[in-house]
C-alpha cells in the first residue's frame, strides 16, 4: 500500500524545460543604478521613477520577516538579475508573428493560446518572464470601457489610473518583500473595470519565470469602479532549475462601493526535487482593499507548487457591508515548506468574511496555516467564520494552525475551527472493497476534502486543479 | 522602553536576592538562574510570545524584595481558609508562615523546601528547576535566582492524599516583590487535590512571580487548582510545568480574577505513552485589568489525550489574551487532543485576542481546536426575559452560566461556591 502512495507522491515535474530565447538581461546586483536602468528600459515618467527610488530606501532599512515557519538559507539579493525581457521586436501584427519558440513553450504547458483563448473566452495577458508580449481580446473588452493590459502600458496610457492607484493598498514599506518589488517590479498585469460594468469574460494571466536567475517581481493592480464586477484568473508554471529562484510579487485590488472582485490562482511552480534541492521561493503580497459600501472581494487559491510559499492574500473591508472571502487549497510535498493563509481586516460595520483553508503535506514538507482576523472597534456587527483542515499523508510532515482572533467589538462573532485528519486504511479498504484502487481512492478523497475550495474556482480551473492535485500526490498516498 | 531600562529593571530586582552560598542543590541552581537573567532582557510586545502583552505597566515601577515579613493572625487569614482542605501551607509576601500553616509528615510529605531540605535532599535535587526551563523565560529565570523557599508535597508510591492541599500565598506589602515556588512530586499511582491560591491583603502595586512544578508518575492522578485573586493592583505572573507519565492524569482548573495585569504560563509535557490531561481555565477581567494566559500541550509519546477548555468574561476595558498551542510531535501517533476558546466581550471597549495553534508532525492523530469570539446571545436573553427576568438580570445569569462551566471542574466544593459567587458578583456588578 505504502509504495503505492510513495509511487503517487514522487511523479517528476512536467513542465521542467528552458525556452531558447534571447533575453535583454541586466548585470546581476541591486542599487539605485539598477533601478535607473529598469525605469529608463521601460521608458518611465519622472513619478514613478521617484516611488521606485523611495520604496527602494526603505527597503534598504528593512530585514527579511522571520516569523513564518519557513527555513531557507539566507537570499543574497545581490545574484539576482532585476531585468530580463525578450528582445524588443517589431510591433505585432497576429498571433502568428509571435515567436515561434514562445508558442512552442505554451504549447507544452497544454495552453495552445490563440485556440484556447478563443474557445473558452478567456482573454489572455500573456507574461512571458517580465515583458507582456501578446494580449488578446484587448478590442472587445474596450467596447464596454475595460482596460485590459500591462502595467507597464497602463503606466504610459493611463498614467493618472496608475498612479493613483499604485501602492494604496500595499504601501512601499509595507513589508520587506513588498518594498523590493515596488522597487525592481518589471511588469504585471493592469485591470480597470469602468462604473457599472460587469466584466463580460474571465480575465486571466498566464505567468511564467524563464530566463534561469531571473527573479520575477510583477506588479498586479485591479480596479473596479462602483457596481463593477469581474473574475480574475492567475497561472502559474516554471521550468526546472537547480538554484533558487526568488519571485516576490505583490497583487493589489480595489474595490469602490457595490464592486465584485473575484480573483483565482493556481500555483505549480518547481518545487524542486524530492530532495529538497531547487526550487521556487514565493513571497508573495496580495491584498485587497474593499473601499466602498457592499463591496466584495474573493480569493481563491490552489498552491501547489514552489519550494517555499509565503502569502497571506487579505481584505480590509473597509466599506460598510463589505465581504471578505478566502479559499485555499495548499499541497506540500517532497521538502516543500507553505506558510500561507489569509488576514481579514474588519473596519466598516456589518462586515463579513468567511475563510475555508485545506492543507494537505506528505512527504517531508510541512505545511501552516497562518491567519489573522482583526475586529476594529468600529466594526460592529462584524462577522467572521474560519475552517481550517489539514490532512496529513505520512508521518514525516508536519501541519501547523496559527490563527490569530484579535475582537475589538462586542458585537462581532467571530467562529475559527480547525480539523486535522488522515486518510485512514478503513477508508482506503471502504474503496478497495468496491473495485477501487489506492491511487484513484486517494484521489477523490482529496477531492472531497477539498470540494469547497474547488467550488469556488471558474470551470476550466477547477478542472486543472483537481487534475493536478492527483498529479501531485502521485505516489504519495499509502 | 531602551534595552538599557530592560536590563537595569531585571537588575534592580535580582539586588535583594538570597546571596548565602550552602553548597546545597538550591543555591547552585540559584547560581545558574542569575547567570541568565544576566543574558535575558525583559520581553516586549515584539517578542512574539509577548506580542498582545505589554509589561511596561509593570516594568515603570520598581520593586524590593520584602524586608520584614507581615505577622499575621489566625484571623486575618480566616476568609480564606478552607475547611475541606486538611492540610493547608501558607506563605505572607513569599515567605512560609509556619504558625498559620498545618504541615503533614506522614507518608504525604507537605512542607516547606526549606525544612524539608536535609530529609528530602535527593528528591529536591532530581526535581526543582528540571520541569520549569528557564533559559528563555526572564520571569521563570528571576523566580529561580531567588529560589530559597516554597511549597513541598511529596506523594510516594500509591499514596493517596484523602482531602485536599491548599497552598495560600497571601501578598500584604506595597513594592514587594515576592516569588513563591512549588513542587509537587505525584509518585506512581498517588492520588491528590492541590490548591494553589493567590489573595491580597493589600490594594497596592505588588508583584507576584510564581513557579510550580508538578511531577506526574505512572498512573498518578493529580487534580490542581489554581486561583488567582490578587489585588486589582497587583501584577501576578505565574508559570506551571506539568510531566505526565504513562496511563497519569493532570486535571488542572485555572481560574483568574484579580491583577491589573496578569500572565500565566502552563507547559504540559506528556513524557510516555498514554498520559492524558484535562484543562480548564477562566480569566474574568473589567476595569483596565489584562489577563494572558499562554498554554503549550506538549504529546512527544503516542496515545496521548488532551481537553483543554478556556473561556474569558471581558467587561470594562479590560483586556484577554490566550495562545493555545497544542504540539503533536513525530511519531506520537494516536494523539487525541482537543481544544475551544470561547470569549465572551461584555462592553465595547473591551478586547480579546487569541490564537489556539496547533503543530502536527504525526499522521494518525486526532487534533480538533475552535475559537469564538462574541456577545451574550440576544436570543437567550429574550427567551429569561420572556419568563419575566429583567435585562440585567438576564445578562447576569447567561454570563455566570458561561463562567459556571469551568468552575463546575473543581472537585473542592466549598471554593468552589465561593468562587461561583464571586463571579456572580462580578457579573451583577457589570
Amino acid at each position: 500500500m505504502s509504495s503505492v502512495l510513495q509511487n503517487l507522491v514522487n511523479k517528476p515535474y512536467e513542465h521542467g524545460f528552458v525556452t531558447d530565447i534571447e533575453s535583454d538581461t541586466a548585470a546581476k546586483g541591486l542599487s539605485e543604478d539598477t533601478i535607473r536602468f529598469i525605469s529608463a528600459k521601460k521608458d518611465e515618467p519622472q513619478w514613478l521613477l521617484d516611488f521606485r527610488l523611495k520604496a527602494y530606501q526603505h527597503w534598504l532599512t528593512m530585514t527579511p520577516p522571520a516569523w513564518a515557519n519557513v527555513h531557507y538559507p539566507p537570499v543574497d539579493f545581490q545574484a539576482i538579475s532585476y531585468y530580463s525581457a525578450p528582445k524588443a521586436k517589431k510591433k505585432l501584427a497576429s498571433m502568428d508573428e509571435v515567436d515561434p519558440e514562445l508558442l512552442k513553450t505554451f504549447e507544452k504547458l497544454g495552453v495552445p493560446m490563440n485556440e484556447r483563448a478563443k474557445l473558452a473566452g478567456v482573454a489572455v495577458d500573456v507574461i512571458f518572464d517580465s515583458v507582456s508580449v501578446a494580449t488578446t481580446y484587448k478590442a472587445k473588452l474596450a467596447e464596454v470601457g475595460i482596460i485590459f493590459c500591462s502595467i507597464s502600458e497602463a503606466v504610459h496610457n493611463h498614467p493618472e489610473l496608475v498612479q493613483k492607484y499604485l501602492g494604496s493598498v500595499v504601501p512601499t514599506g509595507d513589508n520587506f518583500y513588498a518594498g523590493l518589488n515596488s522597487a525592481v517590479f518589471t511588469d504585471g498585469s493592469f485591470c480597470f473595470i469602468p462604473k457599472g460594468v460587469k466584466c463580460p469574460m474571465d480575465l486571466s494571466t498566464y505567468f511564467r519565470i524563464n530566463t534561469e536567475s531571473s527573479g520575477q517581481f510583477e506588479r498586479t493592480l485591479i480596479i473596479a469602479e462602483e457596481g463593477a464586477t469581474v473574475s480574475y484568473l492567475e497561472g502559474c508554471t516554471a521550468p526546472k532549475f537547480d538554484t533558487n529562484q526568488l519571485h516576490a510579487a505583490v497583487v493589489e485590488l480595489v474595490a469602490l462601493d457595490n464592486a465584485d472582485i473575484k480573483y483565482s490562482t493556481v500555483q505549480n511552480w518547481y518545487a524542486g526535487d524530492e530532495n529538497g534541492v531547487g526550487g521556487i521561493y514565493n513571497f508573495v503580497t496580495k491584498r485587497g482593499l474593499c473601499k466602498g459600501v457592499n463591496s466584495r472581494i474573493s480569493w481563491t487559491q490552489v498552491e501547489t507548487g514552489s519550494a517555499i510559499t509565503w502569502k497571506y492574500p487579505s481584505c480590509i473591508l473597509r466599506g460598510d457591508n463589505s465581504v471578505g472571502e478566502f479559499y485555499s487549497v495548499a499541497l506540500t510535498n517532497h521538502y516543500q515548506q507553505a506558510d500561507t493563509g489569509t488576514k481579514m481586516i474588519h473596519i466598516g460595520k456589518n462586515t463579513r468574511s468567511k475563510i475555508v483553508s485545506k492543507g494537505i503535506s506528505a512527504g517531508h514538507s510541512n505545511n501552516s496555516y497562518r491567519g489573522l482576523v482583526r475586529i476594529a472597534p468600529t466594526a460592529s456587527g462584524a462577522r467572521n467564520y474560519s475552517q481550517c483542515d489539514s490532512m496529513l499523508i505520512g508521518d514525516q510532515c508536519g501541519a501547523n494552525t496559527f490563527p490569530y482572533i484579535d475582537v475589538r467589538n462586542p458585537g462581532a462573532k467571530v467562529e475559527h475551527e480547525a480539523s486535522t485528519s488522515k486518510i485512514g486504511e478503513d477508508q482506503l479498504f471502504y474503496f478497495a472493497q468496491r473495485g477501487i484502487g489506492a491511487e484513484e481512492a486517494v484521489s477523490m478523497i482529496i477531492n472531497g476534502f477539498c470540494k469547497d475550495v474547488f467550488q469556488q474556482l471558474p470551470m476550466e480551473f477547477a478542472v486543472e486543479a483537481t487534475k493536478l492535485l492527483g498529479v501531485k500526490l502521485e505516489g504519495s498516498v499509502g | 522602553m531602551t534595552a538599557a531600562t530592560n536590563k537595569s529593571f531585571l537588575a534592580d530586582l535580582l539586588a535583594g536576592r538570597p546571596t548565602a552560598d550552602r553548597g546545597d542543590a538550591m543555591s547552585r541552581l540559584r547560581a545558574r538562574a542569575v547567570e541568565r537573567v544576566g543574558a535575558l532582557t525583559v520581553p516586549n510586545t515584539h517578542d512574539e510570545d509577548w506580542r498582545f502583552t505589554d509589561i511596561s505597566p509593570l516594568t515603570r515601577l520598581s520593586f524590593q524584595p520584602v524586608r520584614a515579613a507581615t505577622k499575621l493572625s489566625a484571623a486575618d487569614i480566616a476568609p480564606f481558609v478552607l475547611a475541606e482542605a486538611a492540610s493547608r501551607l501558607v506563605f505572607v509576601d513569599g515567605i512560609y508562615a509556619p504558625q498559620l500553616s498545618t504541615p503533614a509528615s506522614g507518608p504525604v510529605v507537605l512542607s516547606s523546601l526549606a525544612a524539608a531540605l536535609p530529609v528530602q535532599a535527593i528528591a529536591i535535587e532530581t526535581e526543582l528547576g528540571r520541569m520549569a526551563a528557564f533559559e528563555h523565560n526572564a520571569f521563570t529565570a528571576l523566580n529561580t535566582a531567588f529560589v530559597n523557599d516554597g511549597a513541598l508535597l511529596l506523594l510516594p508510591r500509591g499514596a493517596v492524599a484523602e482531602k485536599p492541599v491548599h497552598l495560600l500565598f497571601i501578598a500584604t506589602q506595597k513594592e514587594v516583590a515576592s516569588y513563591p515556588r512549588c513542587l509537587v512530586v505525584a509518585g506512581a499511582g498517588s492520588s491528590a487535590t492541590v490548591i494553589e491560591d493567590y489573595v491580597a491583603l493589600t490594594e497596592d502595586a505588588y508583584l507576584t512571580n510564581t513557579v510550580g512544578e508538578f511531577v506526574l508518575g505512572e498512573d498518578a492522578r493529580l487534580h490542581h487548582v489554581r486561583v488567582q485573586r490578587e489585588s486589582s493592583a497587583g501584577f501576578h505572573v505565574g508559570h506551571s510545568a506539568v510531566s505526565i507519565a504513562h496511563g497519569s492524569h493532570y486535571h488542572g482548573v485555572n481560574v483568574g480574577f484579580g491583577a491589573r495585569l496578569s500572565r500565566y504560563n502552563l507547559d504540559m509535557v506528556q513524557t510516555a505513552e498514554g498520559g492524558e490531561c484535562t484543562i480548564g481555565g477562566l480569566a474574568m477581567v473589567d476595569d483596565n485589568q489584562l489577563a494572558d494566559t499562554h498554554t503549550t500541550i506538549d504529546h512527544t509519546k503516542p496515545h496521548g489525550v488532551s481537553r483543554q477548555q478556556h473561556k474569558c468574561i471581558v467587561g470594562g476595558s479590560a483586556r484577554a489574551v490566550f495562545n493555545g498551542r497544542i504540539v503533536v510531535r513525530k511519531g506520537a501517533q494516536l494523539t487525541n487532543s482537543t481544544q475551544s476558546s470561547r470569549n465572551l466581550l461584555l462592553s465595547d471597549r473591551a478586547r480579546v485576542d487569541t490564537k489556539p495553534q496547533l503543530e502536527i508532525f504525526a499522521d494518525d492523530v486526532k487534533c480538533t481546536h475552535g475559537a469564538t469570539v462574541g456577545q451574550l446571545e440576544a436570543d437567550e436573553v429574550f427567551y429569561l426575559k420572556s419568563r419575566g427576568l429583567s435585562d440585567a438580570a438576564a445578562r447576569s445569569l447567561l454570563t455566570y452560566a458561561f463562567g459556571a462551566e469551568i468552575l463546575r471542574q473543581i472537585s473542592v466544593s466549598e471554593l468552589r461556591q465561593r468562587l461561583e459567587q464571586t463571579v456572580l458578583a462580578q457579573t451583577e456588578r457589570a
